[in-house]
């Protein structure tokens, strides 16, 4: 029991970024079994809509964005080694928006963000971004 | 997003299609061209009792794919300890992140963006050969395939196997 997680477990962050009822509808609804199953909670996970959040959700979210933008951005011009964004698959092309995580692992802007909100991790290496973030601030 | 989700699943079609088929598996789109419906056929393992059967499965996209990860489901009647008696696959890289503060561990395990069609297709078939055993999706194919895997498990899976075959 409890390998398999009902639903939607992600946390709350992944509210702000797609319509969980269509995306229920795609996949159908959820099997009967799954009621009696027991939830999986690593955070709350209730399903609510933005407005629904509490103050400190609200906080939270503010402050992981305000943790992401942190992140080095640039521009690809070609030199780098990194050229392909694992993400979406695609070569980077000149002049494309990036992110710089602190392992060194590179993405699209667009690619990496949306992730980084529902995990603050890197999803290349799995290094947890805002340790390493925390302690670059530290030894300056 | 949506437009994201399509290009990356129209790319790993296009990939898809070059393959022959000889990594243990065939996928494409489901009848009605929709890119977040797919249609696998998994090859059962070689020296497994799964050898010789063709299952056929579905993966539903969300549509903030490769955010959220597919979810799975064969439509093929499977005895296995992690597919539940409807067919869904339960195992850890089709299971969202969570929150990573409280689970960095079991983080590493779930899904991630970066995972294709391809890997967790490749999952699954390693899933097929060694089951989970901690956490049965389905309690009873676990505790043959812990007390009677030569008896009752290999019975029951030989006969998916035999039915999958028919169904071709
Ligand atoms: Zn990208
Ligand atoms: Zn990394």
């Amino acid at each position: 029991m409890g390998n398999c997680l009902t639903g939607h477990a992600a946390d709350d962050l992944s509210l702000l970024h797609e319509e969980p009822d269509r995306v229920s509808e795609r996949l159908g609804p959820p099997p009967p079994y799954q009621e009696a199953a027991p939830v999986y909670h690593l955070s709350p996970n209730q399903r609510r809509t933005v407005s629904q959040l509490t103050e400190e959700e609200q906080v939270k979210i503010a402050q992981r964005i305000g943790l992401i933008q942190h992140l080095p951005t640039g521009e690809y011009d070609g030199t780098k080694k990194a050229r392909e964004c694992v993400i979406c698959m695609l070569d980077f092309q000149i002049g494309d928006a990036l992110r710089y995580l602190p392992c060194m692992h590179t993405y699209h802007v667009k690619c990496i963000d949306d992730w980084l909100m529902r995990s603050f991790t890197c999803p290349s290496c799995m290094e947890p971004v805002d340790a390493a973030l925390l302690s670059t601030y530290e030894s300056r | 997003m949506t437009t994201g989700a399509s290009m990356l699943l129209k790319k790993q079609l296009k990939e898809m299609e070059s393959k022959d088929g000889t990594q243990g598996f065939s996928a494409g789109l489901s009848e009605d061209d929709d890119l977040f419906k797919w249609e696998v056929i998994i090859y059962g393992p070689p020296d497994t009792y799964f050898e010789g059967g063709f299952f056929k499965a579905e993966l539903l996209f969300p549509q903030n794919y490769p955010n959220s990860p597919p979810k799975m489901r064969f439509v093929s009647e499977m005895w296995h300890p992690n597919i539940d008696k409807n067919g869904d696959v339960c195992i850890s890289i089709l299971h969202e992140p969570g929150d990573d503060k409280w689970g960095y561990e079991e983080a590493s395990e779930r899904w991630r963006p970066v995972h294709s069609i391809e890997s967790i297709l490749i999952s699954v078939i390693s899933m097929l050969s060694s089951p989970n055993d901690e956490s049965p999706a389905n309690v009873d194919a676990g505790k043959e395939w812990r007390d009677d895997y030569q008896g009752a498990f290999k019975r029951n899976v030989r006969r998916t196997v035999k039915k999958s075959q028919e169904l071709l």
